[in-house]
């Protein structure tokens, strides 16, 4: 047991640390900021539209200028997925929490066809607005907590079954990568878009962009498996007591 | 004051106090909770990092004025992604250690190996 006096004089070095760390960290992020300066507008910005079809550059820049580092991204997210599962063992949902009152249960019912068109604007609009596959996919990953949480395990697992978030999982991940692989056949490089003879379309209509919405597509359903799969694991492995 | 320099001072005291949480607790949920925050001050950094004076988000539909940096944007998606994964991963290992010891505060599990010994 640690005395009072001592457990003071830990908070009190520890605060010096943490202020001493935090202002050494923030005082060279403002000395490089004076160092750099960036011109108003990039030059990848105003090419974008020209190299990628994309009007939303933040997604141009995610989905094609640094396409395999996505790939990255969603390879990540399997294998912190594939690591909880390996460390929790299968869910088995010993512990059934209390589900929600009747009224609550059908209000999202009624509800949820309108919680899902959300997440579907969201991927779907990827490259016209703020968005695409990683928010749209965590916004669906929430409606399978939803159901969890409203409904009660049984009925989420009949609804959303494992093997069907596993699968999506896994085909999401192969497609990702097997689409990148028209780069190659056509000699320009691992999932290139445009140079490849994808077609642009209008720039800010909904199919325009080339691969970018299909990527997006891929992105999302593979984050919403991906993150609802983790959930599941941590939920189903509770146990009441040790 | 530029908005830029104050949102970047904003972050590193979010990143002390991550830092600070790290130190003193001795609880593992609490631990995660830590890193979770100071994750959140790098986001913050590299948001503030896109900043350009009197710019528009970088959405280029029939406006050419000034838009703000989109690459450290799509870093900071970067981060989120990997910041979930890690705490997935250490929730995961702090419910393999409450299987384990009982408890998830370290200085109890520490404390007990001691009184083995």
């Amino acid at each position: 047991m640690i005395k009072s006096a001592s457990r003071f004089f830990l908070f009190f070095f520890s605060s010096l640390f943490a202020l001493g760390f935090g202002g050494t960290i923030t005082y060279l992020i403002l000395f490089a900021l004076d160092v750099v300066s960036e011109p108003p507008n990039l030059g990848y910005v105003l090419t974008a539209i020209e190299d990628t079809g994309s009007i939303n550059v933040v997604t141009a820049i995610l989905l094609d200028y640094r396409g395999f580092d996505t790939l990255g991204e969603a390879t990540v997210i399997f294998t912190s997925v594939a690591v909880t599962a390996s460390i929790l063992g299968k869910p088995d949902f010993l512990f059934e929490r209390p589900v929600l009152n009747v009224i609550t249960q059908r209000a999202i019912g009624f509800l949820l066809p309108i919680f899902f068109m959300f997440p579907l604007y969201i991927i779907t609009h990827g490259h016209l607005s703020p968005g695409g596959g990683f928010q749209g996919g965590v916004s669906l990953a929430v409606l399978v907590v939803l159901l969890h949480v409203v409904y009660g395990h049984q009925l989420g697992l009949n609804k959303v079954p494992i093997r069907f978030l596993s699968s999506c999982e896994y085909w999401a991940a192969l497609s990702f990568g097997l689409v990148g692989l028209a780069g190659l056949f056509h000699g320009v490089g691992y999932l290139a878009n445009l140079s490849v003879g994808f077609p642009q379309g209008t720039p800010g209509s909904l199919v325009s962009g080339g691969l970018i919405p299909l990527l997006n597509l891929i992105v999302g359903i593979k984050v919403a498996a991906g993150l609802s799969g983790l959930y599941i694991t941590l939920a189903g492995n509770v146990r009441k007591g040790l | 004051m530029n908005p830029q320099i104050l949102v970047l001072i904003t972050g590193g005291i979010v990143w002390s106090i991550g830092i600070l949480g790290l130190i003193i607790h001795r609880n593992m949920i609490q631990i995660c909770v830590s890193l979770s925050v100071m994750e959140s001050a790098i986001i913050i950094v590299l948001v503030a990092l896109s900043y350009v004076p009197e710019a528009m988000a970088p959405i280029l539909q029939g406006s050419s004025g000034p838009f703000t940096d989109p690459l450290p944007q799509a870093l900071a998606l970067t981060a989120i992604v990997i910041g979930a994964g890690i705490l997935a991963i250490a929730l995961s290992l702090t419910v393999a250690m409450y299987r384990t010891f009982g408890t998830t505060d370290l200085q109890v599990i520490f404390s007990r190996e001691h009184s083995d010994l």
